[in-house]
């Protein structure tokens, strides 16, 4: 990996770090366990990490935003996970933050797009 | 699937152990749910290389269950700006006073030679590792402390809320944002100084008293001598003026006074170590002597023992502030001249 692509990708995992967690928040309205949650972003365009989103969800929980439970669902215990209140309040406010800022960015770009950053 | 069960056991050893077969099961349960996805897709099961190729794209055991982990450090972000600059500023001194120490014992010792040096450099690293490892480990506990007992912690000093810009330091002398150029009138005026200087330096020898003053009419009368290696000296220290006079000058012809000194500076104090050197070299440090040592040696011999044993140790001092001076001189050198080559790529 040449230096320009490693800066790149380290831009880019800073950039998606909190698009992913409100991204989670926004899914978790609804009950998922964590493979099923995975394939629900997918299907949005957001494809996440195992080994990201797993214990994402875990310090979620931890900081009181998520909460879990385990129940059987065809012969398996999994552990289904949804928004909290505290975590329905913060997302309310994080996605008012998200939206704020991507006006801003919006109206900044002007007419940019990827191919014609000028 | 077998694989799967030595991935999740190689994963679970990297677990902090209370929560080991929590996220072992919510794992196994997500993974085994996708697997199940796959070879539904697929129609069969997977073969060891697909199922090596899906276990290697999740990721190393290790890192996996890292990611489980609270995020630690043993110098957080908070500490660390404080952290490097301490540890900056104790290289620095630790440097400093290593090499006072050095020179000291290597010029006191029994006979100073080139080994001393080359040993007592090599020795240089050990210190400065035994200094670093003592602030890391300080700050280390004070990470520590500042992470498990967060509000029974004092704030660290430089990244309190409480801070004001009226508690910053003044402007130092010199510093980019206050050092405004030389002007020509101090220009002139180092010339003119330097000349009267070295006016006054060529005439010590005839009138002595510009030197001593009033002690001066005790010099006939004293019972001892300077040896001739101080007229050597003296002319080196003249030469050395002439050198720093004439500099001068041609700076302030080629119109370049506004320009830092820094390299007239450097090259002044290694010419000056010069006549110290060749003070330093006389045989059994006998820079004053007796006028007539069989008559006063037993009167002033102890007298006299104890002036050159002074002018040794101020020579030391003299010689070791003359060092240090060019040490850092020539350090602040090589680093402007590193700054202004990041600063010219950049």
């Amino acid at each position: 990996m040449t230096l320009t692509e490693n800066l790149f990708e380290n831009l880019r995992l800073e950039l998606r770090r909190g698009c992913l967690t409100l991204a989670v928040l926004a899914q978790l309205r609804q009950e998922y366990y964590g493979y099923t949650l995975r394939k629900a972003l997918a299907e949005h365009g957001l494809d996440i990490d195992e080994s990201t989103l797993y214990p994402l969800l875990r310090r979620l929980e931890a900081q009181g935003l998520l909460e879990s439970e385990w129940r059987e669902e065809d012969k398996r215990n999994k552990r289904f996970y949804r928004l909290s209140s505290d975590g329905l309040q913060i997302f309310g406010q994080l996605l008012g933050e998200w939206q704020a800022i991507n006006a801003a960015i919006d109206a900044t770009l002007g007419n940019a797009t990827p191919g014609n950053t000028l | 699937m077998e694989l799967l069960d030595r991935y999740l056991q190689a994963v679970r050893k990297h677990l902090p152990w209370q929560r080991q077969d929590d996220i072992i099961a919510e794992l196994w349960a997500n993974l085994e749910a996708q697997l199940e996805d796959k070879e539904s897709g697929l129609g069969r099961p997977l073969t060891t290389g697909e199922a090596e190729d899906w276990l290697r794209q999740i990721g190393p055991p290790m890192q996996v269950a890292a990611r489980y982990q609270p995020q630690q450090y043993l110098i957080g972000p908070a500490v660390f700006p404080t952290y490097w600059f301490v540890l900056r500023t104790v290289f620095l001194w630790a440097t400093v006073i290593y090499a006072i120490v050095s020179v000291v014992l290597i010029f006191t010792g029994q006979a100073p030679n080139a080994t001393a040096v080359v040993e007592a450099m090599l020795r240089l690293p050990v210190v400065l590792m035994t200094a670093a490892a003592w602030v890391t480990l300080i700050f280390a506990a004070v990470e520590f402390a500042a992470t498990h007992y967060p509000g029974k912690c004092p704030a660290f000093p430089g990244a309190s809320a409480d801070w004001t810009p009226s508690t910053l330091p003044p402007l130092e002398k010199g510093s980019d944002a206050g050092n405004k150029p030389r002007s020509y009138a101090n220009a002139i005026a180092e010339v003119i100084f330097g000349f009267l200087a070295l006016i006054w330096l060529l005439l010590i020898p005839q009138h002595p008293y510009l030197l001593l003053g009033p002690g001066a009419a005790y010099l006939p009368a004293s019972p001892f001598q300077l040896a001739p290696v101080w007229v050597q000296f003296y002319w080196w220290v003249v030469a050395v003026n002439v050198f720093q006079v004439a500099w001068h000058s041609v700076d302030l012809v080629r119109g370049s006074w506004q320009r830092p000194r820094t390299v007239e500076r450097i090259v002044t104090s290694a010419f000056g170590l010069i006549p110290l050197g060749i003070l330093l070299a006389v045989p059994n440090h006998a820079w004053v002597t007796l006028k007539h040592p069989a008559l006063d040696l037993v009167r002033y011999g102890g007298t006299l023992d104890t002036i050159n044993k002074s002018i040794h140790w101020s020579l030391m001092v003299i010689i070791a502030i003359t060092v240090l001076t060019l040490i850092g001189e020539a350090g602040r050198a090589a680093l402007d001249a590193w700054r202004k080559r990041v600063a010219a790529r950049r």
